[in-house]
C-alpha cells in the first residue's frame, strides 16, 4: 500500500468541547492540544468519563467543537469558524461497543466503505475484502454473520474494515475493552502486524497503561475532565515490537514512570464522581 | 512410535494454546471448551520421531514448546517439504484429511518439545455438534494446510462437516426450516397441543357436561362440530357449503388489501418519522391524536366518506394497521445505535445511502413486530366493518347469525376467524425470518 510520510499527521490546537453551552454546561475537553506525527501510534489514556471519546468524535467529525482547531494534514478540519467536521472514509473510526452492521456478512461489511465511495464495483470491492481478510487471518468467517462470530474477532473484522478504504487515520475507541487478557494479547500482535502493513496514523483510546505502552510510539496520559494531556511519555522500545516487550526492563520502568500520573487523575475522577452522583 | 504418556491438560490452558493457533483462533469460547476436553499432552526428547510418512494418522497435534521438524514425503508436491515447526503451529493434519488415511510426512523432535495431541475423530465429532463454526474451523485448516505448509489444494481437501441442514448456506429457506426443525424438536408444539386439548375440554366440561348457567345458551362443542362437519347443515353453513369458503375468501382478500395497503404506506411514513426530527415534529401530533380513536367510531366518517361500501370496509380494515406499523417502524428507527450511522458516514456514505443501508435493514426487526400485529389488528378491524356492511366475510357471519339466533354458526364463524387469523400472523413472522436471517442465526447462537 503506497503511503507517504505526509500523511495523517493530526495537530490539536487549543480544543475546548462543552456540552449544552446554554444549559448544564459540561466542559468535557479544556484547552487541549496534541500533535500526532503521520504514522505514528498514538494512545490516549485517561479516566472513565474524561472526555476522550469526545476529543475523538471532535476529530470524526460526529460533533462541533466550541473553539480551538484539528488539523490533518495542514487542512483544516475543524476550527472556531466552522465548528464541525465533514465526517469521512480518510478517519474511519472504530467505536468502542462495536459497529459492524448486523445484518450484514462480515465480507459485506468489509466491502462496504469502496462500494458507498463507487470507488470500486460489488465484484471488485468483495475481492478486495476478501484478500484483506485472507491477510488478517479472518478466511472461513466471511460468510458468516457478525453476531455469529467472537467479539475478537469482530474487532478485527471492523479494523479491516476501516482500512479497506485506505484511510490517513485510524480511530480507535478502546477497542479491547470487553475482551479477555489473552484474547486481548492476540488483538495486540493482531493490530501490530497489520500496522506494520498498512502504516497509518492511529490515534487508540484505551484504559489500559500496560496495553497504551506496549502498542503506542507516543502516550497522552489525560487529566479527569475536562480533559487534556497531562503528560506525553515518548515509548523508546523500538518497532516492531512483540510480546517479549512486556517483560522487558525498560517497559517496567515505563509502566512506572507513568503509572503514578495514570492513578491520580483516577482517583481525582472518582472523587469528582461521588460528588457529582 | 512414542504413544505412551498422554496426560490430561487443564481446559484453561489448553483454551489459550488453542487461541493462539490459526484454525481456532476464531471459536467460540464455549466450543474450545468441549475441544478442550478431548485434548492431551504429551512430552518427547530431542530425537524422538513423532511419526513417519504411512503410518496410520490418528491424531493432529499442536506445538506448546520446543522444535519439531516436519518433513513432507515427495508424493504430496509441496513447494517447500521442509518446515521446522514451533509454539502455535499446527500439524498432523492428514487426520483430518478427506482421501488420506495416512501420515504425509515425518515428525522428528529437535528440541525438547511439549505437545498437545487431539484425536481427528473425536475433533470432527464436536465440529459436527456444531456445523457452522465447524465449517469455519475446517477451512482455516485448509487455508492453513495449502499456504503454510504450501501443499497443492488437491490434497488439502479437508473432510466435509457431516450437518444436517445447511444453516451457513445464505440464500434460501434454509434457515427458516432450520428453525421449522429445532421447533419440532422443542416441547413448544406438544404444549400447544395439550393447550389447545385443555382450551376445547373445559368447553366441553362446562357446557356440556357440568351445564353451568351462565352457558346455558351457548352452543356445545359437539353441537357445533357435528354442524360444523354436517353435509346437511341445520343453520346452512359448513365445510359442505361453497358459502362457507365464500366467506373466508372475501375476509381474506378484504384483510389482505387492508394489509398491503397499511403497510405500503405506513412503513415508509415510519421511516420519516425516525429519520427527521423536522418531520416528526410535523406530523407526529396529528398521528397521535387519531390513532386513539377507536374503529368504530370512524364507522359513519367511513359510509359518508366512501360511496362504495367495500371500500369503506377495507378503510375501517386498514386504519388501526396503519396506525400500528407506522409506530413500530419508527420506534424502529429510533432503536438504531447511532453508531451505525456513524459508522456508515465514516466509510464515505452519503444521506440517502445511509438511508437504504442502515435505516431500512436497522428497523427491520421493529418493522416486523409491527406488521405482526398489524395482521392482527386488521382482523380485528375487518370485523367491525363488516358488521358494518357488506353481504359477505367472517364479521357478516357472526353478526347475521346473532340476529337470526344461528348460535352454532356464530362459533363456526368464530372459530375459522381465529384460525385463519392465526396462519396469516404465522405468515408475516416466516416472511420476517427469511428477510432477516442474520437475526435467525444470532438467536440461533444463542440458543447454542
Ligand atoms: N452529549 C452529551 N451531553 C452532555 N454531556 C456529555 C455528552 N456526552 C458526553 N458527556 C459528558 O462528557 C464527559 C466526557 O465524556 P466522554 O464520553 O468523552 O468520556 P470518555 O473519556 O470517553 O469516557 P469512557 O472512558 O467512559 O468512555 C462525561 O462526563 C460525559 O458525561
Ligand atoms: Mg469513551
Amino acid at each position: 500500500m503506497a503511503t507517504t510520510e505526509t500523511r495523517g499527521a493530526i495537530r490539536i490546537e487549543d480544543v475546548v468541547k462543552i456540552y449544552d453551552p446554554d444549559g448544564a454546561a459540561v466542559m468535557a475537553v479544556d484547552h487541549c492540544s496534541l500533535d500526532i506525527a503521520a504514522g505514528e501510534i498514538c494512545m490516549i489514556v485517561g479516566p472513565s468519563g474524561c472526555g476522550k471519546t469526545t476529543l475523538l468524535n471532535a476529530i470524526a467529525g460526529f460533533h462541533e467543537i466550541t473553539s480551538g482547531r484539528i488539523t490533518l494534514d495542514g487542512e483544516v478540519l475543524c476550527s472556531t469558524d466552522r465548528p464541525k467536521s465533514r465526517p469521512g472514509s480518510d478517519r474511519v473510526v472504530v467505536f468502542q461497543n462495536g459497529a459492524l452492521f448486523p445484518w450484514k456478512t462480515n465480507l459485506d461489511n468489509v466491502a462496504f466503505g469502496p462500494i458507498m465511495q463507487g470507488k470500486l464495483s460489488k465484484a471488485e470491492a468483495r475481492e478486495k475484502a476478501l484478500s484483506m481478510m485472507a491477510d488478517a487471518g479472518l478466511n472461513g468467517v466471511e460468510h458468516n454473520y457478525p453476531g455469529e462470530v467472537s467479539s475478537g474477532v469482530r474487532r478485527r473484522i471492523e479494523i479491516v474494515r476501516a482500512l479497506m478504504n485506505d484511510p490517513k487515520v485510524l480511530l480507535l475507541d478502546e477497542p479491547y475493552r470487553a475482551l479477555d487478557s489473552l484474547t486481548k494479547s492476540v488483538m495486540h500482535e493482531a493490530l501490530l502486524e497489520i500496522y506494520y502493513r498498512n502504516k497509518v496514523t492511529i490515534f487508540f483510546i484505551t484504559h489500559d497503561l500496560e496495553e497504551a505502552i506496549f502498542l503506542g510510539h507516543k502516550v497522552a496520559i489525560m487529566t479527569s475532565r475536562p480533559c487534556k494531556p497531562k503528560k506525553v511519555l515518548t515509548v523508546d522500545i523500538p518497532h516492531p515490537r512483540d510480546y517479549g516487550v512486556l517483560t522487558s526492563k525498560r517497559f517496567r520502568e515505563l509502566i512506572e514512570e507513568t503509572n503514578e500520573a495514570v492513578h491520580e487523575e483516577a482517583v481525582k475522577a472518582f472523587q469528582s464522581g461521588e460528588k457529582e452522583g | 512410535m512414542p504413544q505412551q504418556d498422554k496426560q490430561p491438560i487443564s481446559p484453561d490452558m489448553m483454551i489459550g494454546i488453542l487461541k493462539a493457533t490459526m484454525p481456532f483462533q476464531v471459536v467460540s469460547e464455549p466450543l474450545l471448551r468441549r475441544i478442550a476436553a478431548i485434548g492431551w499432552k504429551t512430552t518427547f526428547r530431542a530425537g524422538d520421531t513423532l511419526y513417519e510418512a504411512g503410518g496410520p494418522a490418528d491424531d493432529l497435534f499442536i506445538v506448546v514448546a520446543g522444535k519439531i521438524d516436519h518433513e513432507l514425503q515427495p508424493g504430496v508436491h509441496a513447494r517447500r517439504p521442509m518446515k521446522t515447526l514451533v509454539e502455535g503451529d499446527v500439524f498432523g493434519w492428514a487426520a483430518l484429511l478427506e482421501k488420506v488415511p495416512n501420515r504425509l510426512a515425518k515428525a522428528v523432535c529437535t528440541e525438547d518439545a511439549l505437545v498437545i495431541r487431539i484425536n481427528g475423530e473425536e475433533l470432527l465429532k464436536v465440529l459436527e455438534s456444531d456445523p457452522n463454526a465447524g465449517d469455519v474451523v475446517m477451512s482455516r485448516f485448509a487455508t492453513m494446510i495449502t499456504r503454510d505448509y504450501t501443499v497443492p489444494d488437491l490434497i488439502a481437501q479437508l473432510r466435509g462437516i457431516h450437518r444436517k441442514l445447511h444453516a451457513r448456506d445464505p440464500q434460501g429457506m434454509n434457515v427458516t426450516l432450520y428453525r421449522v426443525s429445532r421447533w419440532l424438536k422443542s416441547p413448544k408444539p406438544y404444549l400447544m397441543l395439550i393447550g389447545l386439548s385443555i382450551f376445547f375440554g373445559g368447553w366441553y366440561l362446562f357446557v356440556e357436561v357440568l351445564r353451568l348457567p351462565r352457558f346455558r345458551e351457548m352452543p356445545g362443542i359437539t353441537t357445533v362440530v357435528a354442524e360444523w362437519m354436517s353435509p346437511n347443515p341445520t343453520y346452512g353453513l359448513s365445510i359442505y357449503t361453497g358459502e362457507y369458503y365464500q366467506h373466508i375468501l372475501v375476509s381474506i382478500w378484504r384483510v389482505t388489501q387492508a394489509f398491503f395497503l397499511a403497510t405500503a404506506l405506513g412503513v415508509p411514513l415510519g421511516l420519516f418519522l425516525g429519520w427527521s426530527r423536522k418531520f416528526k415534529d410535523l406530523v407526529f401530533p396529528v398521528f397521535e391524536t387519531l390513532r386513539p380513536i377507536p374503529i368504530l367510531a370512524w364507522v359513519p366518517i367511513a359510509i359518508v366518506m366512501f360511496v362504495a361500501t367495500e371500500s369503506a370496509v377495507i378503510f375501517l380494515t386498514f386504519l388501526a394497521s396503519f396506525f400500528a406499523t407506522a409506530l413500530n417502524t419508527m420506534l424502529g428507527v429510533e432503536s438504531i445505535d447511532e453508531s451505525y450511522v456513524r459508522a456508515a458516514y465514516c466509510l464515505g456514505s452519503n444521506e440517502r445511502q445511509v438511508f437504504l443501508h442502515v435505516i431500512v435493514p436497522g428497523s427491520l426487526p421493529f418493522i416486523f413486530t409491527g406488521l405482526q400485529i398489524s395482521v392482527g389488528v386488521a382482523w380485528f378491524s375487518l370485523v367491525a366493518a363488516e358488521m358494518v356492511s357488506g353481504q359477505y366475510g367472517l364479521g357478516y357471519v357472526i353478526n347475521t347469525s346473532y340476529t337470526t339466533v344461528k348460535y352454532p354458526t356464530i362459533i363456526i364463524g368464530m372459530i375459522t376467524l381465529g384460525a385463519v387469523g392465526y396462519v396469516t400472523s404465522a405468515m408475516v413472522r416466516v416472511a420476517g425470518d427469511y428477510m432477516m436471517q442474520w437475526r435467525l442465526r444470532e438467536l440461533a447462537m444463542g440458543a447454542n
